[in-house]
């Protein structure tokens, strides 16, 4: 019986080609961007669930209060890792600390490897997480003071493929041995390197450096913040029970003298929420997997619409099969099959497209995503998603097609208005999605546009950055006279900002007079030269620039945020203030500037002279940029050094902050474009339907008259009646969705009124040409012919 | 021909409505069909007589009065019942012959025999059984628009008979066909008739209502006379 079903489904397919052609490419678009988005979906939402105990770990993050201010951030100090060992709910802990040259090298420093991603982390490190490891020489890495583990990757640059345990590799110089080489860290995880080190390595160094003030072992330092720590519960714990014996621990440590506390985050969360509960990249992840609905519902719809609109045509095979004894069960199953057919079809097509722009896709969405047929995970969600459209579109039409009365169907009467009800308000669904999709696009590209121009308060032109070596801060003074001697450079700084977008570091240790007293401020704070303000194209509000002098020790320059935060009154110049106890007077406040991305608001700043300044700034212009990066390298490499010379132009670093916002922007309007190409695929198939059902009515009214224009009028109307309809459901819908998209920026743009009336005219305008053009090409239909198939 | 009947209909009121006018089908209307009796029903366009075909076939409901199958009333079922009672006894035979234009002959002669479970070799053997005693054999594996009116119906017929029906209900066999295959067809029916099969034929043919027993005339939706017809063989 099945095997009747699917020829018979078959022979209804190839006798009508043009609606099954649209069928099938509206379907399988619609199935292979969805099957797209899930991955993507599935991809973002699998991220660092693979480790085992992944729902028993959670990441520390601290809690800075000053007055009504709170900062969220992932760092730690040393200790917090240190007290969870005697918390009994907590079953094991891994603190890990980024080391940030980034270089390896190999014997006499020939072999040098930059760029690379290391860590040391607690000797747990292995235990802890699911990272396997490959081979190793022992059975704990990571106890030893010169022992390294490096990734299958590493061992591959470094060894050339050869057995890297038992050799040895420098980092700063000093040998370490490796003795396991660790699986790659896959992609979707938030913990990915390249060569782990011993925490008690830089536990010793510490030490040997002399500690932080009293504290002179990084388990005792409360005072620096750089440890990623890592808690695993056991089963059936409460975190805030267990976290807060550490903040305990932590408060009496500092003699109740502290605006910090500790709070625990949902390591399977990390990817998805920031440690400020900022759910953003969630958002994005939701929006997605409901534009992947979205797109199966359009899909879906199309069929529907399509095999409900052309039931006529299968009214006299339904009537003949009910006399001649077909059950409705039996016809039920019948169209079921069909349906099943079409899909079958449509996914084999699917999988040609998923399979052509699968690369493309994976560099456009910035990801190295892989279709792993093993990944059960992946094909529920594919197989739920396609089960879930191929219902939706096999139920109606199978029950529509199966309950027709044999004798009237025979005699072409059906029930023709409860049926175009049903299918008026699909129509109007799927317009509405269209239109909210279209609003949505323009108001993403929109926000991007803002981000792209967005004044961020500096000029980050021609502007590159180098971290200078030993040698060339040790004689930074000659290395100076050489920049400002070199033609090819415009301007020159040597400051403390490695890293812009970390607004240096952050400190709570800054007091003013009139402080209240449990009033705390948190500030990002920077060591920078007279150079640095006028390099950067940064404007003064009040006062001016320090002055290369001796006095500027104790010269403060802040941004307006500070100024308003400290509850400073204008003029603000010559306001008291002291930072990590070194006490001075504001010469200069400068207008706030923007150092971060533009979902996060500007914090308050603060420049000083003071503290290690090792990154080079130069300003050049379009024309000499390569002869002053060539100027710089040979200035930097006459000073020898394991750590080669690297540059990075400001502009392009600043991109890459709003790469991901960006990158997810042009998902998303290719994504939407798709939608609205499939539904008006749709309607295009509709108005053709619509035409040919009214070809008696066009030549009756052909004969008494009737232009072409009133023709068309006459086909247009309803659809432009539906769409009216929907753009006044959509218009409300697709403020709201945009305005709730927005809040996740803390600089946005303008909702206008445009958006929403150009969002409604480009529909009108597909909506024009999609039905126009059947309405015409039905109205030129020659009278005698639409009258004689009659 | 046997003395029992196989159709009685008593009182049959059969009304169409729309949103303002309520016409009457079919009024008070009696009928009854013997066992093996050939009835043609004839009159004017708009009388009634395919409405009462239609009623007769399960395909229409009534709206008051009783119709007895092989006495049992009939007139109560429900979609299911009617379906499964048409399937097992009723053929039907149309003017437009009403094939399915995706199927091919044999498959639309088998298709009765599919909807009633018959195994595949089985339908087999009787579809080529049934194809042959039309002879349209050869044609098995044409589709419906690649034959003659006279063959399509020639398959309509032989769908209509594959699953031995006890009654057969033809709407103008004849109507769009030329005189030549109109005999044929109407010899066909005979051949059945003189088998067993009971058959009840709307037609506005004199000729061919020559073929039947008995005429039942109708007008205005109710039978004004019956006579027996001269029967003729062809």
């Amino acid at each position: 019986m099945i095997f009747k079903y699917i020829k018979a489904g078959w022979r209804n397919l190839k006798k009508s080609k043009f609606y099954t052609a649209i069928n099938i490419l509206g379907l399988s678009i619609s199935i292979a961007t969805a099957i797209l988005i899930l991955l993507w979906v599935q991809d973002e939402i699998s991220f660092d669930r693979f480790h085992k105990d992944y729902k028993q770990i959670y990441n520390v993050h601290n809690i800075w209060k000053g007055g009504d201010k709170e900062q969220i951030s992932n760092n730690t100090p040393g200790p917090v890792g240190f007290y969870a060992k005697d918390v009994p709910a907590i079953e094991s802990s891994v603190r890990i600390a980024g080391e940030y040259s980034g270089v390896i090298s190999l014997k006499d420093q020939k072999d040098v490897y930059s760029g690379l991603s290391i860590a040391y982390a607690d000797s747990s490190f292995f235990r802890f997480f699911s990272f396997p490891l490959i081979q190793s020489s022992k059975p704990n890495v990571l106890t030893y003071l010169d022992e390294v583990t490096i990734s299958e990757t590493l061992q591959k640059k470094l060894f050339n493929g050869q057995d890297a345990i038992g050799k040895t590799l420098l980092l700063r110089k000093t040998p370490f041995l490796v003795t396991g080489v660790f699986q790659d860290m896959p992609q979707n995880s938030s913990l990915r390197y390249d060569a782990i080190f011993p925490m008690a390595y830089l536990a010793k160094s510490f030490t040997e450096n002399g500690g932080n003030g009293v504290w002179k072992t990084i388990d005792e330092d409360l005072g620096n913040y750089y440890f990623d720590t890592y808690l695993k519960l056991r089963p059936e714990t409460d975190p805030e029970q267990a976290i807060a014996q550490i903040n305990n621990r932590f408060i009496q440590a500092r003699d109740g003298n502290t605006n910090t506390t500790f709070k625990l985050g949902s390591f399977a969360d990390k990817h998805l929420i920031a440690p400020d509960g900022n759910k953003s990249a969630l958002r994005m992840v939701q929006i997605f997997a409901v534009v992947a609905l979205l797109l199966l519902f359009i899909g879906a719809i199309n069929y529907v619409n399509l095999s409900t609109a052309r039931a006529m045509d299968r009214a006299k095979e339904v009537s003949i099969r009910k006399i001649v004894g077909a059950s409705r069960q039996q016809l039920f199953f019948q169209f079921m099959a069909e349906t099943f057919l079409t899909f079958t079809l449509a996914t084999f097509v699917a999988a040609i497209w998923v399979g052509l722009s699968f690369s493309a896709y994976n560099s456009i969405s910035g990801k190295s995503m892989v279709f792993d047929i093993h990944n059960s995970a992946l094909w529920i969600l594919i197989g739920s998603a396609l089960l879930l459209t191929v219902l939706l579109s096999s139920i109606y039409p199978a029950i529509q097609l199966s309950s027709f009365k044999p004798i009237s169907a025979l005699k072409g009467r059906s029930s023709k208005p409860k049926n175009s009800i049903f299918r008026k308000g699909l129509v109007v669904f799927q317009y509405t999605t269209s239109i909210i999709l279209i609003i949505c696009t323009l108001v993403i590209q929109k926000q991007m546009k803002y981000i792209r121009e967005f004044n961020l308060g500096y000029d980050t032109s021609y502007i590159f950055t180098v971290p200078l070596n030993e040698g060339s801060i040790e004689n930074k003074s000659t290395v100076e006279t050489k920049l400002a001697a070199d033609p090819a450079i415009v301007s020159y700084s040597i400051n403390g900002l490695y890293d812009p977008m970390s607004y240096g570091n952050s400190t709570g240790d800054i007091d003013w007079p009139n402080r209240p007293k449990d009033y705390a401020l948190i500030v990002g704070r920077a060591t920078i030269d007279k150079n640095f303000i006028p390099l950067m194209g940064m404007k003064f509000v009040e006062g001016g620039n320090i002055k290369g002098t001796p006095a500027d020790s104790s010269s403060y320059i802040i941004n307006e945020t500070l100024a308003k935060q400290m509850g400073l009154k204008k003029p603000y110049l010559g306001a008291q203030m002291s930072l990590h106890e070194v006490p001075g007077t504001v010469v200069g406040v400068v207008k706030d500037f923007n150092f971060n991305n533009l979902k996060t608001p500007i914090g308050p700043m603060v420049f000083w002279t003071h503290r290690f300044a090792g990154t080079l700034y130069v300003k050049t212009t379009a024309l000499n940029a390569q002869k002053a990066i060539e100027k710089v390298k040979a200035i930097y490499d006459s000073y020898p050094s394991e750590q080669p010379f690297e540059y990075t132009f400001l502009d392009s670093k600043f991109d890459q902050l709003y790469k991901s916002d960006l990158r997810t922007g042009l998902l998303f309007n290719i994504f939407a474009s798709i939608a609205i190409f499939v539904s008006s695929l749709g309607l295009l198939a509709l108005a053709t339907n619509s035409a040919q059902t009214k070809v008696k009515e066009i030549g009756i009214r052909k004969v008494l008259g009737a232009s072409i224009a009133q023709i068309v009028k006459l086909l247009g109307r309803e659809f432009v009646v539906l769409l009216g309809i929907a753009i006044l459901i959509a218009g409300p819908l697709a403020w709201y969705f945009s305005n709730e998209w927005l809040a996740n920026f803390s600089f946005k743009t303008e909702l206008s009124l445009w958006i929403f009336l150009v969002g409604a005219s480009i529909a009108l305008l597909i909506a024009g040409i999609t039905i126009g053009y059947q309405a015409i090409r039905a109205a030129k239909v020659n009278v005698i012919d639409s009258l004689r198939d009659e | 021909m046997s003395t029992k009947n196989m159709i009685k209909i008593s009182n049959l009121q059969k009304y169409y409505r729309t949103e303002e006018v309520e016409t009457v089908a079919l009024n008070n209307l009696n009928i009854h069909v013997k066992e093996g009796e050939f009835v043609a029903v004839m009159g004017p366009s708009g009388c009634g007589k395919s409405t009462l075909l239609n009623i007769i076939g399960l395909l229409d409901d009534l709206d008051e009065g009783s119709y007895l199958f092989n006495d049992i009333e009939v007139a109560k079922f429900k979609e299911r019942g009617r379906s499964d009672l048409r399937k097992h006894n009723i053929g039907f035979v149309f003017q437009s012959f009403n094939l399915i234009d995706e199927l091919t002959v044999f498959e639309n002669v088998e298709l009765p025999l599919v909807y009633t479970n018959v195994p595949a070799a089985e339908r087999k053997r009787r579809v080529e059984e049934v194809l042959e005693k039309v002879q349209i054999m050869h044609r098995r594996n044409h589709f419906p628009q690649q034959l003659s009116g006279g063959q399509q119906q020639r398959v309509a017929v032989a769908r209509a008979v594959v699953n031995n029906p006890k009654l057969i209900l033809a709407d103008e066999p004849t109507g769009n066909l030329d005189s030549n295959n109109g005999n044929e067809v109407m010899q066909l029916l005979t051949e059945l008739n003189e088998a067993g099969t009971t058959i009840v034929m709307v037609t506005h043919s004199e000729h061919d209502a020559k073929f039947s027993d008995r005429v039942i005339r109708m007008l205005d939706g109710q039978v004004i006379m019956e006579t027996s017809a001269l029967k003729q063989n062809g």
